[in-house]
């Protein structure tokens, strides 16, 4: 229901042919998933992934059931810092390809924690 | 009813929701604090291999040598309330039924068609993976001999936080060697009595007559002796019983001495109550307050005074401020230091049950004016909208110098990832 009480139904003069088809406004959580147990938004620090389309402050939703796949991108732990990092496998392993070209990628190993995979992006403001 | 009952329970698990956001807090010992960083409530093994106690005041530990490395924070209800949902939601889709008996235990249902070992290893896993709180599972044939079963994965390491007491055997040496106090709903007073009859381990108590049992410790030690011999007595509760009173109490950040300032926490709490109660679709006819001053303070005399009464039926946050408000006042003794207050309400009755001979309000305009303020904090969070009486700056308010985000519930404070 819309704050002010006003759904589009309650109408003094004529009545609303809309009130059998009232829907209201389009939940978000709903299209991103965001009551499941295994999905988390993060916001994104940083320009490192800028080819990859992730810009910094864009807010993206980890999903922490989902599988990692080559070239997916996942949120990591790693010697306490929480990166976002693009995955490939190759040589029988993962790796963390980095988004600017002149860094070597980095081998997935122990102590490493793949926290989730990122499954949407969302930009509040273009 | 089922044939085994689990309990799953998180890991220090305070400790473990702020570890799941923050890896610089993996490897070191964490402490979690009471409300206004009063008392560790929650600890990680190297805290506790640190000799930290739970319960211990922060502000006497905190400057020993050998405490530098623990990272102490204040206690994060919003986030562990949401973990907790999270891990029950794990579950709920993967046994018949669940029963959150707290915010970090939960019993279940076990009747699934699979090897229990393999099962409760994979559950652990995923709530780990998905809710990113490290558990222990125990499970056997009653809710008592589950939740002992969790507290032995809990305790014995080489167990892999899994314990299982379905097998009488293995069930029975475990009495042999646990003394009685180690089980659920035996209290140290009930093991007081007990070890006067010369009964000291478990398996003294499954084995004595069931009649001088019941007659000592009445139907509920019976119960407890009937489930930890392998007969459930104690079914999963799915519903939440209809409460009987709700309260909303805190201790004040710092001595509260100006009638200002309490009469901003009683309405604060009052309002909060309300809200509670209208969460439920409930109206409470009966109100209480209370408010006393600190019971250690050296050379202070310790008061506690508290008025109750009768009220019309309500959940108007408007009302219960008022009426609140107006019991405190009537307790308000100036020149003392008020350490603590609270709103109580009691005989809670579903909302607008009763038509009113002499209602003095009008409730169904009452009614749209709350459930619009609800709504506007529903969607833009708690307190956004809000009656002035409980205050702006809410100076009493409790201390939390250590908090971390609320990393999953507010969009403002999600974690932080750097682009890598």
């Amino acid at each position: 229901m819309a704050q002010d009480g006003y759904t589009g139904a309650e109408t003094t003069g004529f009545v609303s042919p809309a009130s059998d088809h009232l829907e209201g406004p389009i939940d978000l959580s709903e299209v991103l998933d965001l009551r499941r147990p295994n999905r988390y938004p993060v916001r994104v620090l940083g320009e490192a992934l800028i080819d990859r389309g992730i810009l910094p402050g864009d807010v993206l939703i980890a999903d922490a059931a989902a599988d990692p796949r080559p070239g997916a991108v996942a949120i990591v732990m790693l010697h306490g810092e929480v990166l976002v990092a693009q995955l490939a496998h190759k040589r029988g392993q993962w790796w963390l390809r980095p988004g600017r070209r002149d860094q070597p990628a980095v081998p997935v190993s122990e102590d490493m924690t793949l926290w989730a995979v990122v499954a949407a992006l969302v930009r509040e403001r273009v | 009813m089922p044939a085994t009952y689990g309990l799953i329970d998180g890991n220090s698990f305070y400790c473990s929701a702020e570890r799941a956001f923050d890896p610089a807090l993996r490897h070191v010992p964490v402490v979690v604090l009471s409300n206004n960083d009063g008392c560790a409530i929650a600890r990680t093994p190297e805290a506790k291999a640190l000799g930290i106690k739970m319960g211990d005041p922060w502000h006497l530990v905190r400057g020993r040598a050998e405490l530098r490395p623990v990272r102490w924070m204040s206690s994060n209800y919003t986030l562990y309330g949401d973990m907790s949902r999270r891990v029950y939601q794990v579950l709920a889709e993967r046994v018949p039924r669940v029963e959150p008996y707290s915010i970090d235990e939960m019993f279940l249902d076990l009747d699934v068609p699979r090897d229990l070992a393999l099962f409760c290893a994979e559950l652990r896993q995923e709530v780990l993976h998905i809710a990113k709180v490290p558990t222990c599972v125990g499970w056997g044939p009653t809710k008592t001999i589950a939740k002992l079963a969790n507290g032995l994965a809990k305790d014995f390491s080489e167990l892999g936080g899994l314990c299982d007491l379905t097998d009488p055997a293995e069930r029975a040496a475990w009495y042999q060697r646990l003394p009685v106090g180690e089980v659920w709903g035996i209290g140290g007073r009930t093991q007081e009595k007990l070890a006067r009859l010369g009964i000291e381990s478990i398996a003294d108590f499954v084995e004595a007559d069931p009649r001088i049992m019941r007659d000592l410790l009445t139907v509920v030690g019976g119960r407890v002796q009937m489930e930890l011999r392998g007969t459930s007595c104690l079914p999963l509760q799915m519903m939440v019983a209809t409460r009987k009173g709700l309260a909303c109490t805190r201790a004040f950040g710092r001595p509260v001495t100006q009638w200002s300032e309490m009469r901003e926490a009683v309405a604060a709490y009052a309002h909060r109550a309300a809200e509670k109660l209208r969460a439920e679709d409930l109206e409470a006819c009966h109100l209480a307050v209370f408010i006393h001053t600190d019971p250690h303070a050296p050379g202070e005399r310790y008061e506690h005074l508290q008025h109750a009464a009768r009220i019309e039926p309500t959940s108007d946050s408007r009302d219960l401020i008022a009426e609140a408000v107006r019991m405190a006042e009537g307790l308000w003794q100036d020149g003392r230091r008020w350490v603590k207050a609270g709103v109580v309400l009691n005989d809670l009755q579903p909302a607008g049950r009763q038509a009113r001979l002499f209602a003095t309000r009008e409730p169904r305009a009452s009614a749209k004016t709350m459930a619009v303020m609800d709504a506007i904090n529903r969607q833009h969070g708690a307190g956004t909208l809000r009656p002035a009486a409980i205050g702006i700056a809410q100076n009493w308010g409790t201390r939390r110098t250590m908090l971390s985000p609320r990393y999953t519930t507010r969009i403002g404070e999600i974690m932080r990832v750097r682009a890598f």
